[in-house]
């Protein structure tokens, strides 16, 4: 499938109406205009559309949950095709610092893949290693470190992905790609404006076990980028990330500043992109196990 | 030039940030490291400051890479017996310090599918820590043998590489003009460790002078080849080929001489390093397995060299002066090895790494030490704290043919993005002449301060 049928394929799914205002198929032979299986699908989509009118009228949301996380998931997927050069800090709860400068490479793969390079730039100990991710879906990864003190690639397991990055109070996951939207359940709690932005709130709970039981999401309208996210172990509070400075680059809304907070042990990091490029278009040879090895040289 | 090669190596050190670039990227580490035995009557190692300075310049498709390494090695016995600045390719016993290295320098041309290096190489083909069975091509600094990290004890050897990439396939072909030799400590250093000439050390005013081996030949048939075909994929594998000298000690006697002079005892021990060439044929994998990372590796070497057990080279019970020729040590044999290692996410930061692997001796026909299957366990339980403020390590390693074995606890804790602190307590058991029995009398405490840039 190629990339304008994908969007084709979501456009479609997030817009329920058009769907049923699709044209009648064609008659068929015989002179029957309807056969009891297209009758039918009418029959369910106009049940669906009702239901959908009603509950919005109940809940006062022109949109679900899943549809919200279907606009970010498209915003997220255009990012797909980029280079970032990244500054992150790590804060003390006593306000000592480290700092890390990153790179980072992704690449758009079909049908619904990608493939992420992570190299670290600095500190002197982190300097050149790596981490690279193939997704073959987005429900699917292969993960692979790279340490020059050992000079060897591991592979390592996708349970990792909710472990703190290299310190930080991100995530493996978080450096990834957009997430596979069948894995959650999403509903919107209400509206509510952030930093001076409409937004939805979401709550986002994981099917399968993960580090989190839920988080709630403050989602920017037209935007579709998150504004803020708590993220819970049952119903204690224990990581929340703020994402500020957003700017538009080349029609892809962008956060600049995140800032991430484990509650429960104070440690705090902050992201800064210094720079983005996005339609990069970078070739295969650049995601591979020597490449990683080469610091992407 | 001794002084200038310092001052040279100095001004590296101290002027290389304010060097890098775009292209240039210049990065450096300075290690003092202190020890303190925990046997009283064991030999003793001075405090070690060591520093290393890499240098990247990639310009376009060029490639220069430096690895300079230096500074003094505790390790050495004091006063030092030789005392040229940089290390040799030509000897096996080098107890020089301060000292120079070149751990890595070569120059680079790279493509999108290929890639030729040139110059002073390390490599690391396999899979397996600590002892990986087709990881051939680089000698080892046995000088703090166990005390040193895989990469850290691989001696650079001057080599052509070439790295072809075709989509999920790479080729790699390396060859290595001339042997370098393994490293050995002096039988009066702490990391000699026990051998068959250790009576002989307790000999008052003797003095133990082994003697450095002839070399073969640096012929292009002497030379080494390697060849590696990897595929990726969900599981990655790669079939290696090598052949060339065997990395690993071994030696061969000729006669121990013990000669009184001027109120000390000369002691020639009678055996030399040895050279012996192998080829090895060898396969490895990794792949994961729910939450595990799995690795593996095999590999069949023809011709690999042994030593028989040490009370049968000769040696006379009662010491005393004269030349007593000594019996013919070497043996060789076809071995099998493999084995498997994994990685398993206990909770988050925590990473326990375990390790198995066993060696085949095709033809032991009981002379040798080593058992027809010889085995090694690894574990190593790793743990991260304080967003990885705090890094503490578990190591035990054991080997069950002869009771022997290595126990290893780290703490490291970093202060700030240039500097770090840790301290290492390392015990070893076991017979003297096994892998980790030798250095039975050598349990010590280190502290370390590190800073780099």
């Amino acid at each position: 499938m190629n990339r304008k049928q994908l969007l084709t394929r979501q456009e479609s799914r997030l817009n329920l109406p058009a769907a049923i205002s699709t044209p009648p198929p064609p008659r068929q032979e015989g002179g029957r205009f309807f056969n009891v299986a297209s009758l039918c699908k009418i029959v369910w989509k106009a049940s669906v559309l009702f239901l959908t009118v009603i509950l919005s009228a109940v809940t006062g949301h022109a949109m679900s949950g899943r549809e919200v996380y279907e606009k970010v998931h498209e915003v997220r997927s255009k990012m797909l095709d980029r280079k970032t050069e990244v500054t992150m800090v790590l804060f003390d709860k006593g306000g000592g610092k480290r700092s890390r400068t990153l790179s980072e490479y992704c690449k758009r793969s079909v049908p619904e893949g990608y493939k992420v390079l992570v190299l670290f730039r600095s500190p002197p100990d982190l300097k050149d290693v790596g981490f690279l991710i193939h997704a073959r879906t987005f429900a699917e990864r292969d993960l692979w470190v790279y340490f020059p003190e050992y000079k060897r690639v591991r592979r390592i397991p996708t349970t990792s992905q909710d472990d703190s990055f290299f310190g930080s109070d991100f995530s493996y996951d978080d450096f990834g790609g957009p997430p596979n939207l069948d894995d959650y359940r999403f509903s919107i709690i209400k509206e509510e404006v952030l930093d001076g932005r409409p937004c939805y709130k979401v709550e986002v709970t994981p099917k399968v076990r993960r580090k989190y039981t839920r988080y709630i999401a403050w989602v920017a309208k037209e935007l579709w980028v998150q504004l803020k996210i708590d993220y819970y172990q049952d119903k204690e509070l224990y990581r929340t990330g703020a994402f500020k400075d957003i700017k538009v680059v080349d029609t892809i809304p962008t956060p600049f500043s995140l800032n991430v907070e484990n509650r429960k042990t104070g440690h705090r990091t902050e992201l800064t992109i210094e720079s983005i490029r996005y339609h990069t278009n970078f070739t295969d040879e650049l995601f591979t196990q020597r490449s990683l090895e080469r610091s992407g040289r | 030039m001794k002084k200038l090669y310092i001052l040279v190596a100095f001004f590296f050190f101290s002027a290389a940030p304010s060097l890098a670039g775009d292209f240039l990227s210049i990065s450096g580490r300075l290690d003092l490291l202190g020890s303190g035995a925990l046997e009283s009557d064991s030999i003793r190692e001075s405090p070690s400051l060591t520093g290393r300075v890499k240098i990247d310049l990639a310009p376009s498709k060029w490639r220069f890479h430096s690895w300079l390494e230096g500074g003094w090695d505790g390790s050495v016995k004091r006063p030092a017996r030789d005392h040229s600045l940089l290390k040799s390719w030509d000897e096996v016993y080098q107890s020089n310090t301060p000292f120079l290295e070149f751990k890595e320098l070569y120059a680079g041309f790279t493509t999108e599918a290929l890639e030729i290096r040139a110059g002073i190489q390390r490599f690391a083909w396999g899979r397996l820590d600590e002892y990986p069975i087709n990881d051939l091509l680089n000698p080892w600094d046995h000088t703090r043998f166990l005390r040193k990290s895989l990469e850290d004890r691989k001696i650079g050897v001057p080599s052509l590489s070439a790295t072809l990439s075709r989509g999920d396939w790479t080729f790699d072909a390396v060859w290595v003009p001339i042997l370098v030799p393994y490293r050995l400590p002096l039988p009066d250093e702490r990391w000699f460790g026990a051998s068959a000439i250790s009576p002989l050390a307790r000999m008052p005013g003797a003095e133990i002078i082994p003697r450095e081996p002839d070399l073969p030949p640096r012929t292009v048939g002497n030379s080494a080849v390697a060849l590696r075909m990897r595929h990726a994929g969900e599981i990655d594998w790669a079939l290696n080929l090598f052949h060339g000298y065997d990395p690993r000690p071994v030696f061969k006697t000729t006669a121990l001489v013990i000669n009184p002079q001027a109120g000390k005892v000369l002691i020639d021990p009678g055996f030399v390093p040895d050279f012996h060439k192998i080829t090895v044929i060898g396969l490895d994998a990794a792949t994961v397995m729910g939450d595990w990372s799995l690795r593996s590796e095999l590999g069949y070497t023809f011709g690999r060299p042994f030593n028989i057990r040490q009370e049968l080279w000769g040696y006379p019970t009662q010491p005393a002066p004269g030349t007593f020729p000594l019996n013919p040590i070497g043996r060789k044999s076809d071995t099998l090895d493999y084995g498997v290692g994994a990685d398993y996410r206990l909770f988050e930061d925590c990473v326990l790494t375990m390790q198995a692997q066993q060696t085949i001796i095709i033809e032991q026909e009981g002379a040798l030490y080593d058992r027809k299957l010889e085995t090694l366990l690894w574990a190593n339980l790793k743990t991260g704290w304080m967003n990885q403020k705090i890094e503490t390590n578990l190591n035990i390693a054991y080997n069950p043919e002869h009771g022997d074995g290595m126990t290893k606890v780290n703490v490291l804790y970093v202060f700030t993005d240039s500097w770090k602190a840790g301290t290492t307590a390392v015990f070893f058991t076991g017979p003297p002449q096994s892998l980790f029995g030798r250095f039975s009398g050598n349990d010590q405490v280190e502290l370390e301060l590190i800073y780099s840039w």
